[in-house]
């Protein structure tokens, strides 16, 4: 904003680009991967894929949303991939043990954000690194799954648990959580005194105190909400297909942050929105299906990725130098 | 304006990829292939000396009834389970073994090996195992060798001296072929096919895959393969992946072949969500209860993998044989009961002979 301040004669258009620059570049990425793959393959551009390509990531989105507000607020976590699988797996046994759908649905939520309220605890009021207590939760998490599971698959779900599996519209219904949630998490983030002091405390901790805000009770509560979106990411991640594989699905929990941190949101805390992470998750998908309808190894996604960060990291950088 | 010409960057990254694209079967390795018959014509074994383990001195065991312990890899599953069923209807056939399965409930060598121990203490006239670890299990089953007990291993090798022979489920040119004729026979000579693999380095699928191509010349010229595509052991990736082959190759795609026990259930999941059941073909490697559901569907009609029944028969067969002294070093092949004769391969293992295909007529009797 800094920045700004110094070009007065900036255009409105100017300050809109200014403030969402992050977002403005990846759903370009978005529209010129589909042109380009669209003209090569236009099958690319059909209905039934392009659902695909939303309803296959909606899950990582809408984690990435609750990443994104972790990181907005200066911290970090590495096991929310585990905690998926987690999720997954409960909700399973429940369904598969005939308790209520809703149940099914709604207890591994409040499990997520009961496992989400002792890390968040733990990060504010012991000040150990988030990224040290997220390591032991995700080792935690990983090696109890497997140990309860004894690796064995959860199969026969009933049918009225599948809900990321209903169309309703013609429409995954995966897509209608992912853009609700980002949508309210959105005007949340921008419109609510507890939104805005998460970006106060990832600024300046010690400057939000002096203004009156709890960094602590702010910090547990943003890993609570996170809980909250890792959990219906869980259970949209459980109901997507007949079996629950009770291993955690590998790399996740980087495929959520690296959404965030392409999506804008600084690794140093503070800025980025939820709008962004949504956006690059889609982006992702983008270029996981693109590199099959161009004959490209999937390997080469991992790579483009990381490519990807690099690059937004050190636009970020660039950013806060021009600004200080 | 760094972002933007960072973007084109990448789009132009992906552009210049598609260059890459191969034409042969990707996802093989490069080691030589051995396309078995057509016809299914056993082919000759290459000429290999024993190289198993022999014992110290057994006793005359000659038509005596033995006691056999059998000690997989863990107990409990529904695997295991039907490999110690075989044994026991083995047992129950030959009217001289008294047979029980003990071991860990959980695959882990130290344990397997404290449970080996104590049943070469307690004094038992065979062992039949199969290996966590085939180095680890090596010195325990040489303790066994030594004092005069029969050794033989199956499903999962020990190094050969430490055994005496070893009941190998499938040959690799044996499972292409049943994955090859079992798509052919679902989609006709002609079709368009795709596999969906773990990725292109694992050894056993990458191996799969180049005996495929190779068979698939030979006996099936006219299959066109389409494309590869890699989805590790990940259920949800090799969903998305197998939807984005469906909706890449629309109708020239008649069927998909999963080469892991998760790409399997995965595609036909795909093929089902994507409602081409009965369109598109899904054949593959895969545990019989992930596929019960679409197998019952009729979405699925071939899953290929070996029958663990048979397995533990055969295993339990070939003990007595070497027990009774029919099945000596340098023999080509076994007599295994209701199998018939089981031919010798590699020097000292016994294999199985085809895959066992599932099928809906048949699924429903298997739990694992």
């Amino acid at each position: 904003m800094t920045a700004l301040s110094a070009h007065p004669g900036r255009s409105a258009l100017h300050r809109f680009i200014g403030g969402y620059g992050q977002e403005i570049v990846v759903l370009l990425s978005i529209v010129a991967l589909f042109v380009v793959v669209g003209i090569i393959n236009p099958r690319f551009l059909s209905d039934t894929n392009i659902n695909s390509i939303f309803a296959g990531n909606a899950y990582i989105a809408i984690a990435a949303i609750g990443m994104s507000m972790v990181i907005i607020a200066g911290h970090i976590d590495v096991s929310v991939g585990a905690l998926i699988g987690v999720i997954a797996t409960i909700a399973g046994t429940l369904a598969v043990n005939g308790y209520p759908v809703w149940v099914a649905w709604v207890v591994p939520i409040l499990f997520a954000m009961a496992v989400n309220a002792g890390v968040g605890a733990l990060v504010a009021y012991t000040r150990i690194p988030s990224i040290v207590v997220t390591l032991g939760m995700l080792s935690i998490l990983k090696g109890g799954l497997i140990s309860i599971t004894a690796g064995e698959w959860i199969s026969d779900l009933p049918t009225e648990f599948m809900i990321a599996q209903m169309r309703p519209f013609g429409i995954p219904s995966a897509v209608y959580f992912m853009v609700l949630l980002t949508a309210v998490a959105a005007l949340f983030m921008r419109y609510t005194d507890f939104g805005r002091s998460i970006y106060a405390v990832g600024g300046n901790m010690e400057a939000a105190r002096a203004a009156g805000i709890n960094p602590e009770r702010t910090v547990v509560g943003v890993f609570i909400l996170h809980g909250l979106f890792a959990g219906i990411a869980g259970i949209l991640f459980a109901t997507q297909l007949q079996v629950i594989q009770s291993t955690v699905p590998p790399n996740l929990e980087l495929t959520v942050i690296t959404a965030s941190v392409i999506g804008g949101v600084s690794i140093l805390g503070g800025t980025g929105t939820v709008i962004g992470s949504t956006l690059a998750a889609i982006l992702f998908a983008c270029i996981g299906s693109a590199l099959i309808f161009l004959n490209v190894s999937a390997y080469w996604l991992r790579a483009v990725l990381g490519l990807l960060i690099l690059a937004t990291v050190l636009a970020d950088m660039a950013r806060r130098r021009r600004v200080t | 304006m760094k972002k933007l010409t960072m973007a084109a960057i990448v789009s132009l990254g992906l552009m210049t990829g598609s260059a890459l694209a191969a034409s042969a079967w990707t996802g093989g390795d490069d080691l030589p292939t051995n396309p078995l018959a057509c016809d299914g014509t056993p082919s000759p074994a290459a000429a290999k000396p024993y190289d198993g383990g022999s014992p110290t001195n057994p006793p005359d065991r000659k038509g005596k009834k033995i006691t056999v312990v059998d000690v997989p890899k863990l107990i409990g599953i529904g695997y295991f389970n039907a490999t110690s069923k075989g044994i026991q209807d083995a047992a129950a056939e030959l009217g001289n073994v008294d047979a029980k399965t003990d071991g860990p409930t959980k695959a882990n060598i130290d344990e397997q090996i404290t449970f080996l121990d104590n049943y070469i203490t307690s004094g038992v006239d065979g062992i039949l195992f199969a290996a966590n670890d085939p180095v680890a299990i090596a010195p325990v089953l040489k303790k066994a060798l030594e004092k005069g007990i029969n050794v033989v291993g199956y499903d999962a090798n020990s190094i050969p001296e430490a055994r005496q022979w070893f009941v190998n489920q499938a040959e690799f040119n044996g499972i292409a072929k049943a994955l090859v004729d079992s798509m052919a026979a679902e989609v006709g000579d002609e079709g368009g096919v795709a596999i969906v693999t773990s990725t292109f380095t694992t050894p056993n699928q990458a191996r799969w895959i180049a005996e495929m191509a190779a068979y698939a010349e030979k006996c099936h010229p006219k299959m066109k393969w389409l494309e590869t595509v890699e989805a590790q052991e990940d259920n949800n990736l090799s969903f998305n992946q197998a939807t984005t082959l469906i909706n890449k190759y629309g109708d020239d795609l008649k069927g998909i072949f999963g080469m892991t026990s998760v790409a399997t259930p995965a595609s036909a999941e795909a093929v089902t969500q994507a409602g081409k059941c009965g369109k598109i073909a899904v054949v593959g490697l895969a545990t019989p209860n992930a596929m019960k559901p679409y197998v019952e569907k009729d979405c699925v009609k071939s899953v290929v993998l070996w029958n663990p029944v048979d397995l533990g028969y055969a295993a339990m067969q070939v003990l007595r044989a070497v027990a009774d002294g029919t099945l000596q070093p340098g023999a080509t092949s076994v007599k295994a009961g209701k199998l018939g004769d089981l031919q010798v391969i590699n020097g000292s293992e016994i294999l199985l002979g085809s895959p066992y295909v599932f099928t809906k007529e048949n699924i429903a009797g298997f739990d694992f």
